[in-house]
């Protein structure tokens, strides 16, 4: 797809989110997982038998979480998921696979990738690896009020963008999920790290913004490890034993936050949202496992007390 | 020279673009940034004076109207690696006006948390970002906020630049600039992009952009160094990431602090390679 085609189809979505059509259900998969250790590959595949997911012929990028890395905590999408999600999309017959990510506040992408273990851990990750910070780019937009974003061709040619979101509590956002992990896609070499401008225009003003001009996406949650408390960095390891996957990210974040026991009426960025992604619970088709038995909540900062699903 | 460097050079020589500029790997767009340091690396190798000559009117062409330079030709909008291109300016001694008004862009440019919105929030809401928000310092674009890594290097270009753009004028900016450095250090003795405390949560330094902040004091006159300079050599031996340990090498050198040369590791990354080389020869010291 070139750019043109890809503006288009962002257009189209956005025609099709205001035309005051009820939309249909959204399915979206909740797969128990106690841990990393096996049979992460098996649950992703029965959720994407779950959910009919097809990505035949079609070049797919990954979307981890990477943004910092400490041994001692769960701050990034776990490598396990990555190394299940290629494999995935590998039996899914995807042309293309390629993994990408631009972390927002350190520069060397590839370093925290070893650290992460990705690089040990899935295999030839080098050569499917793209740095979305220093990628080649393109303008697209509009992109809130100003009239366009530079976005990595990696991204911008992709037919589908998976977004491999972990599940953590965010100091700013209340959570960060599948949506708000496309902050990664923006790149540092034209916005700088940190990437301030999305700041400058809004966190979730940009967070809808980035998901109107990817519309042909699919999320994985990494909920099997979260991160509660002063996410997204210096929070704590918070284990929900969960993934939540579907194509439809605002439903998929919003069933996230009712497992974390958030109610998702109150995040600024769904709500934004909310006319291109089913956001109220009887919208949601949940499969696989039902919310009430992975219900876990996670522990919110103070600014966020008033937010609890009660 | 030794091998590891040749190669390096070698790499750099076969990795420029047919536009003069460089990618940030090979065969990609050319940006400001890799090719400015490629351009530092190659300055003193005749070898390589038909590549800089390329890489010259390539940079040149990105000059925008307003005297700043843009990130790339896809990017034409004033950006942070303007004070790249006058330290290129400053390397090859020409002060023509391209390099004044360079100069002067970067002097006329300032991070948004010194206008007056940003001070009321601040001042309704203190604990939000702890900084001081009196001193100006610089953006990555038009518009932001200021951090630690543009900062230094528009610091290192107006130091450079002062004997040719007026030692007066610039001298207040870089005092600020500085002042806005040090307030931004972390508690543990570095310094991370540029917020030290946040939400009232102490936030960790980082060895690449303490590397980068130390390479903005080059020549202060702050007597407060010390401790610094002994993180970042600390850091330097514990990091294991090529890009930190590269600018901690160019930062120590700054400083007049030895290190050894690293092993090469930048593959086919040309920021890296170029930063190795600079790193080993001290082309920036």
């Amino acid at each position: 797809m070139n750019r043109r085609q890809f503006l288009c189809a962002a257009g189209a979505g956005a025609i099709h989110a205001g035309c005051g059509r009820q939309r249909e259900k959204s399915p979206v998969a909740i797969l128990k997982a106690a841990s990393y250790s096996a049979g992460l590959a098996g649950q992703l595949r029965r959720g994407a038998e779950l959910l009919n997911l097809e990505a035949k012929g079609k070049r797919v990028l990954l979307k981890p979480n990477l943004v910092e890395f400490d041994s001692s905590t769960a701050i990034n999408t776990h490598v396990s998921l990555i190394a299940a999600a290629v494999e995935l999309f590998r039996h899914l017959g995807a042309a293309q696979i390629r993994i990408g990510e631009g972390p927002g506040h350190r520069r060397d992408t590839l370093y925290l990738a070893e650290e992460a273990g990705y690089r040990k851990e899935v295999e030839r990750f080098d050569s499917l690896f793209v740095d979305l910070n220093r990628d080649d780019v393109s303008a697209a937009g509009p992109f809130g009020d100003t009239a366009q974003i530079y976005l990595p061709h990696a991204a911008l040619e992709a037919d589908l963008v998976v977004s491999l979101a972990k599940m953590k509590t965010h100091h700013w956002a209340c959570a960060t999920l599948s949506m708000k992990n496309y902050f990664g896609l923006v790149p540092g070499a034209v916005y700088g790290w940190p990437k301030n401008h999305l700041h400058q225009i809004g966190i979730d003003r940009s967070i809808a913004e980035l998901h109107r001009l990817f519309p042909r996406s699919f999320a994985i949650v990494d909920g099997v490890v979260g991160m509660e408390g002063n996410g997204p960095i210096q929070g704590t390891p918070k284990a929900a034993g969960v993934v939540v996957m579907g194509a439809d990210l605002v439903a998929v974040d919003a069933t996230c936050c009712r497992i974390m026991g958030i109610d998702p009426r109150h995040l600024g960025y769904l709500k934004l949202s909310a006319g291109r992604g089913n956001l109220d619970a009887d919208r949601i088709e949940q499969r696989g496992e039902p919310i009430g038995s992975v219900h876990t909540p996670f522990a919110l900062l103070d600014q966020f007390k008033d937010y609890r699903l009660t | 020279m030794t091998a590891p460097l040749e190669t390096r050079l070698d790499f750099l020589r076969r990795a420029q673009n047919a536009d003069g500029g460089w990618g940030y790997f090979p065969h990609k767009q050319s940006w400001m940034e890799p090719s400015a340091y490629a351009m530092l690396a190659l300055h003193a190798d005749p070898a390589a004076k038909p590549a800089w000559e390329r890489a010259w009117t390539w940079m040149r062409g990105l000059q925008l109207p307003d005297g700043s330079w843009a990130a790339a030709a896809a990017v034409r909008e004033p950006h942070w690696t303007t004070a790249l291109a006058v330290i290129l300016h400053v390397t090859a001694k020409v002060h023509d006006q391209a390099f004044v008004r360079g100069v002067e862009w970067l002097l006329g440019v300032a991070g948004k948390e010194n206008g007056l919105l940003f001070r009321v929030v601040q001042k309704l809401r203190p604990g939000i970002v702890e900084l001081d928000s009196s001193v100006k310092a610089w953006p990555w674009r038009l518009g932001g906020s200021s951090w630690i890594e543009p900062t230094a290097h528009a610091l290192v270009a107006l130091k450079r630049s002062a004997a040719a753009a007026g030692q007066a004028r610039v001298r207040e900016r870089v005092a600020q600039g500085e002042r806005m450095i040090l307030d931004r250090k972390c508690i543990d003795g570095g310094w991370n992009y540029g917020n030290r405390k946040v939400l009232g949560h102490d936030l960790p330094s980082y060895p690449e952009t303490t590397a980068l902040a130390l390479y903005g004091l080059q020549g202060s006159r702050d007597a407060g160094l010390s401790s610094p300079l002994e993180t970042a050599r600390r850091m330097w031996s514990q990091t294991r990431s090529p890009l930190a340990k590269a600018w901690l090498a160019i930062a120590l050198r700054g400083h007049a602090v030895a290190v050894p040369e690293a092993e090469t590791t930048a593959g086919d990354d040309i920021l890296l390679a170029a930063l190795e080389v600079i790193a080993a020869t001290g082309a920036l010291s």
